[in-house]
C-alpha cells in the first residue's frame, strides 16, 4: 500500500482517465442524440415509428453492454465497418444508453401536467412551441437527477471497454497490477480516481439543480441548500408562508376591484334584444361523440351570438366539458359540425382534418380563449410570463408590448402586486384570475370557461366570479360557461342550457329556465344544487 | 550479439528515439528495438516478402504475463518481455513496425479474426482447436508449473487425481481448462469430489485467488508461475512442473498464407542466428523452451 500515492499520480493512469472520459462522453452524447430520436419516435402519432423504437429498446436494454461492445468491435468489421476501439466502445455505450435516456425523456415529457398541455393548445401553441416553451423546461428540471444517475452509470460502464482493448482506467490498472504484482495499491488508487470522477458528476448535477431551481431567482435558494447535510425542504422550503397566509384572506383583494353593476330587469330585456340581432359567434349542430359504447355527445346543437353569455348546466358527465373542448377542437368528435366565427375550426375547406400545427395556428387566429377548472397555469412561469409568454410565442408580440399587456390584464384582475409570483405561490382564486387574464390576453372572440370555480375553496369563489361578471357586463365578451353556480348563472348569463345525456334538454333565458324549469329533470337538478350549496354571497 | 544485448547500446539508441517518438510512445506505441545486427538472412527475406515493408501492423497481446508480455513497471507506456522483443525482431527482419492492442486472453484470436489485429504474439499455446481461428507458427516448448499456496496444503502433484476436490483458478480460454475438466469424470470414478474451476480474465486475478484462499491451485506456464513465486515468496510455491503436449505459437490470419510464410521464415532466421536463445536468457526464461519453429494449421 506504500505506493498508493505514487499510483494516484501516475501519468499512465491519468491518461487512462482521459480515455475513460472520452468513452463516457461519446456514450452520453451519442446516447442523448439517439435517446431524443427514440423518445420522439415513441411519442409520435405514427404507430410504426413507436413500434420500431420499442423494438430497439427491447434489444439494447435487454442485452449486456459487454456483448454490445464486443459486437461493435469484433462483428462490425465483418460487414466492412472497422471502427477504432474508442469509437466502437463509444458507439456501443451510446446504443446502450439511448433506451435508458429515451425512457427518462419520455417520462419527463409525460410527467408534465396534461392540463398545461391543453392550456397551451387552447392558447394556439403549435406542438413545437408547446414542446420548447412548456414541456421541455419542466421536463428537463425533473430529469436532471435521473440524468446525473445515468452519467455516473455510463462513467462506470465505460470500464467494460477494457474487453475490447480500450486503454481506459480499468484496463490500465489491471495491466499495471499484472506487471508489478502490486494489486491492492493500484486498485485502491484507481477506485479513488473513479470516485473523484463520479463525485464531480454529482457536483455538476447539484449545480444544475440549483441553477434551474425556480426559486433561485427570488434569492430564497442558495447552492448550499443542495448539499446533503443541509436539511432544507427543496419543494416547500421556499414557500413564502407569510405571504400565502395573507393571500388566503380574499377580502382586501376583491375590494380592489370596483364592484360590477348589476343589471336591472329592463336593462336585461334591452340586452337580450341587442344580442338577438348580433351575428352568430359559435354554432354547434348535430354533434356526436362517444367513448366506446358510451355516448358523451348525442346530437347536440347550440347557437351562441356575439356578446351573449351562455351558462351550461347539468350533472357531471352530461357532456358540458366535452362540448367546450370540442368547440376549440381540443378534442375530436365523431360527427356533426362546429363553427366559430363562421369557420370550421380544425378542418380544411374540403372537410379534411388539419395537422396539429395548422389547428394551433387556426385557434390563435380565430381566437377562442379557454379557462380550465384546474387553472392549468404553466407552473414554471411567473404570473406575468404566463400571460406575456404566449403573446410573444404565438402572436409574435415584442417583449415590451407583451409585458405591457400582461401588466394591464393583471391589474384588471387585481393581481398586479403578484406579477412575479410562481403559480404555486398563489392561492387557487389568484391562479384562476391569472388564468382568465391569460385567456383574455390575445383578445379572443369567444371565451370558454369550464367550471372555473369548481376547484376552489368556497371563500375563494367570489373573487373569480367577480372577474367573470365584469367581463360579461363591462366588456360584452361572448362566453360559454359550464358551472354549478346557479345564482351566478341567473345573474350573469343571458341564456341557460341544461344538458343531460350529451344533448340539450332545455334552454332559454336564464331567469326563466332557472325559476321555472319545464322538465322535471331540470327542476330536480336545480333543487339539489340549491339545497347542496348555501346561497352564494354574489351580489 | 553481445553488442545487441548490451544495455548501453540499447539505452543510447533509445534516448534519441525517445526524443523523436516521445509523443507516439506516450500513446502506447513502441519504438523498435533499434539499430542492431539483424540475423543474416533477413535482408534476403525482406526482398522476398516486400509487402509489409514500411507498414505498421497491430499485435494483439494479453499483457498480464511478466517475462513474456506486460507493461514496463518503470515506464507503463511500454510493453516489455520475450514475446515483445521477438515480435519487434520479426518486424525488423521483414521491415514492419508493431503497435499493440491489449485484450483479454480469450479475445486474442477473435481480435485477430475480426481484422482488428494482424498478428498475435502473446504466449498462446497452439492447439488444433485454436488453429481453426488462425494459423500458428510454433516457436517454444511448453512447460507448465503448478502454483499452490506455501506448503502445498492440498498436496497437489499435477493435473491428476490429486486435484480432486480442489479449486483451480484458470484464465478463461487457457488450454489447462479442458485438461482440468477432463479430471472431473476421473475423480467421480474414484469416488472423490470433482475439482472446481474458477475462471478469471488475467493472470493477476488467478494469483490473487490463491492469495485470498479462494483457489488451491493455478496451473500455467512455468515461467509465469516462477515469477509469481518470486513476487510472493512467503505465500506461494511451485508444486511441480508438468509437461503439456503443446507448443507456444504466433497466430496469423488464416486468409494470409504469404504473411504466414514470411513470419515463419523470419522466426526461423531468429532461431538459427541464436537470437531466440539469447532472448530466453535475457528474460530469465528456461533455455529448455527453445525449439525449432514449426507450423500448425487446420482447415
Amino acid at each position: 500500500m506504500s505506493l498508493f500515492a505514487h499510483y494516484l499520480s501516475l501519468p499512465y493512469l491519468l491518461q487512462g482517465i482521459e480515455v475513460t472520459l472520452e468513452v463516457t462522453a461519446l456514450g452520453l452524447g451519442g446516447g442523448l442524440i439517439l435517446g431524443l430520436i427514440l423518445a420522439w419516435m415513441q411519442l409520435s402519432r405514427f404507430w410504426w415509428l413507436s413500434a420500431f423504437a420499442r423494438g430497439y429498446t427491447v434489444i439494447f436494454r435487454g442485452t449486456p453492454l459487454i456483448l454490445q461492445m464486443v459486437f461493435a468491435y469484433d462483428a462490425l468489421p465483418h460487414i466492412g465497418i472497422k471502427l477504432p476501439a474508442i469509437i466502437a466502445a463509444g458507439l456501443a455505450l451510446a446504443c446502450n444508453e439511448a433506451p435508458f435516456i429515451a425512457e427518462m425523456l419520455r417520462s419527463g415529457v409525460l410527467g408534465v401536467d396534461r392540463g398545461q398541455v391543453s392550456a397551451g393548445q387552447a392558447l394556439g401553441m403549435t406542438p413545437s412551441v408547446l414542446l420548447r416553451r412548456v414541456i421541455a423546461p419542466q421536463a428537463i428540471r425533473t430529469m436532471i437527477p435521473a440524468f446525473g444517475n445515468e452519467s455516473v452509470s455510463a462513467l462506470k460502464n465505460s470500464s467494460l471497454a477494457s474487453v475490447i482493448a480500450v486503454q481506459e482506467l480499468t484496463l490500465r490498472s489491471t495491466q499495471l497490477a499484472s506487471s508489478t504484482f502490486d494489486f491492492f495499491s493500484i486498485f485502491f488508487a484507481s477506485g479513488l480516481l473513479y470516485l473523484l470522477l463520479t463525485g464531480a458528476v454529482s457536483l455538476i448535477q447539484l449545480f444544475l439543480e440549483w441553477l434551474l431551481d425556480l426559486d433561485r431567482a427570488k434569492k430564497d435558494r442558495k447552492f448550499a441548500d443542495y448539499l446533503p447535510w443541509r436539511r432544507v425542504d427543496l419543494v416547500a422550503g421556499a414557500e413564502p408562508s407569510q405571504e400565502a397566509t395573507l393571500d388566503a384572506v380574499p377580502a382586501p383583494e376583491v375590494a380592489i376591484l370596483p364592484p360590477a353593476p348589476t343589471l336591472t330587469r329592463d336593462e336585461r330585456t334591452k340586452r337580450a334584444v341587442t344580442i338577438a340581432r348580433n351575428n352568430i359567434a359559435v354554432e354547434v349542430s348535430e354533434l356526436r361523440k362517444s367513448y366506446g359504447a358510451q355516448a358523451v355527445l348525442d346530437g347536440l346543437g347550440l347557437t351562441v351570438r356575439i356578446g351573449e353569455v351562455v351558462a351550461l348546466l347539468g350533472p357531471s358527465g352530461s357532456g358540458k366539458s366535452t362540448l367546450l373542448r370540442c368547440i376549440n377542437h381540443l378534442e375530436s368528435w365523431d360527427s356533426g359540425t362546429v363553427r366559430v366565427g363562421g369557420r370550421r375550426l380544425g378542418f380544411r375547406d374540403d372537410g379534411r382534418l388539419l395537422s396539429p400545427r395548422e389547428v394551433a395556428n387556426e385557434r390563435a387566429s380565430v381566437g377562442v380563449g379557454m379557462v380550465f377548472q384546474q387553472f392549468n397555469l404553466f407552473s414554471h412561469l411567473t404570473a406575468r410570463e404566463n400571460i406575456a409568454g404566449p403573446l410573444r410565442w404565438v402572436h409574435g408580440m415584442t417583449k415590451i408590448d407583451a409585458d405591457r399587456r400582461a401588466r394591464e390584464l393583471l391589474d384588471r384582475v387585481g393581481l398586479s402586486h403578484r406579477a412575479d409570483a410562481l403559480p404555486r405561490h398563489l392561492s387557487g382564486g389568484q391562479q384562476q384570475r391569472v388564468a382568465i387574464a391569460r385567456a383574455l390576453a390575445p383578445n379572443p372572440s369567444v371565451l370558454l370557461l369550464d367550471e372555473p370555480t369548481s376547484a376552489l375553496d368556497p371563500e375563494l369563489v367570489n373573487e373569480v366570479l367577480e372577474v367573470i361578471r365584469r367581463l360579461a357586463i363591462d366588456d360584452g365578451l361572448t362566453m360559454i360557461i359550464s358551472t354549478h353556480q346557479i345564482r351566478f348563472a341567473d345573474e350573469v348569463a343571458d341564456r341557460v342550457a341544461f344538458l343531460s345525456g350529451g344533448a340539450i334538454l332545455e334552454e332559454g333565458p336564464a331567469h326563466e329556465v332557472l325559476t321555472n324549469p319545464k322538465y322535471p329533470l331540470t327542476a330536480r337538478f336545480l333543487s339539489v344544487m340549491e339545497a347542496d350549496k348555501a346561497p352564494e354571497t354574489v351580489r | 550479439m553481445h553488442k545487441w544485448l548490451s544495455g548501453e547500446t540499447r539505452r543510447g539508441s533509445l534516448s534519441w528515439r525517445r526524443a523523436v517518438l516521445g509523443a507516439i510512445v506516450a500513446t502506447g506505441f513502441l519504438a523498435p528495438v533499434g539499430a542492431q545486427a539483424l540475423p543474416a538472412g533477413c535482408a534476403a527475406l525482406a526482398e522476398k516478402y516486400p509487402d509489409w515493408k514500411g507498414k505498421t501492423l497491430v499485435n494483439a497481446i494479453n499483457p498480464h504475463t511478466p517475462g513474456y508480455e506486460s507493461i514496463d513497471p518503470k515506464d507503463p507506456s511500454k510493453y516489455v518481455g520475450f514475446d515483445i522483443d521477438l515480435g519487434e525482431e520479426i518486424g525488423e527482419c521483414l521491415g514492419f513496425k508493431l503497435t499493440y492492442k491489449a485484450v483479454t486472453f480469450a479475445a486474442l484470436l477473435t481480435t485477430l479474426a475480426s481484422g482488428q489485429a494482424d498478428i498475435v504474439i502473446s504466449d498462446i499455446y497452439a492447439t488444433e482447436e485454436r488453429a481453426k481461428a488462425g494459423d500458428f507458427i510454433t516457436y517454444s516448448k511448453v512447460f507448465d508449473g503448478v502454483l499452490v499456496a506455501k506448503g502445498n496444503p492440498k498436496k497437489i502433484t499435477g493435473i491428476n487425481t490429486s486435484m480432486c476436490g480442489a479449486a483451480a483458478a484458470e484464465n478463461t480460454g487457457y488450454v489447462e481448462v479442458p485438461l482440468i475438466q477432463a479430471l472431473m469424470p476421473q475423480c467421480k470414478a474414484e469416488g472423490k469430489a470433482e475439482p472446481t474451476l474458477q475462471l478469471y480474465d488475467n493472470n493477476a486475478n488467478c494469483i490473487q485467488a490463491i492469495l485470498a484462499g479462494r483457489a488451491d491451485t493455478y496451473v500455467n506456464d512455468v515461467n509465469t508461475v516462477d515469477n509469481a513465486v518470486k513476487a510472493y515468496p512467503d505465500k506461494l510455491e511451485k508444486a511441480i512442473a508438468v509437461t503439456i503436449p503443446y507448443s507456444v505459437g504466433i497466430a496469423v490470419p488464416k486468409d494470409k498464407p504469404k504473411f504466414r510464410e514470411a513470419v515463419h521464415a523470419a522466426v526461423m532466421e531468429i532461431y538459427k542466428s541464436g537470437d531466440q536463445a539469447a532472448l530466453l536468457k535475457k528474460w530469465g526464461l528456461d533455455p529448455n523452451n527453445l525449439m525449432e519453429p514449426g507450423l500448425l494449421m487446420v482447415n
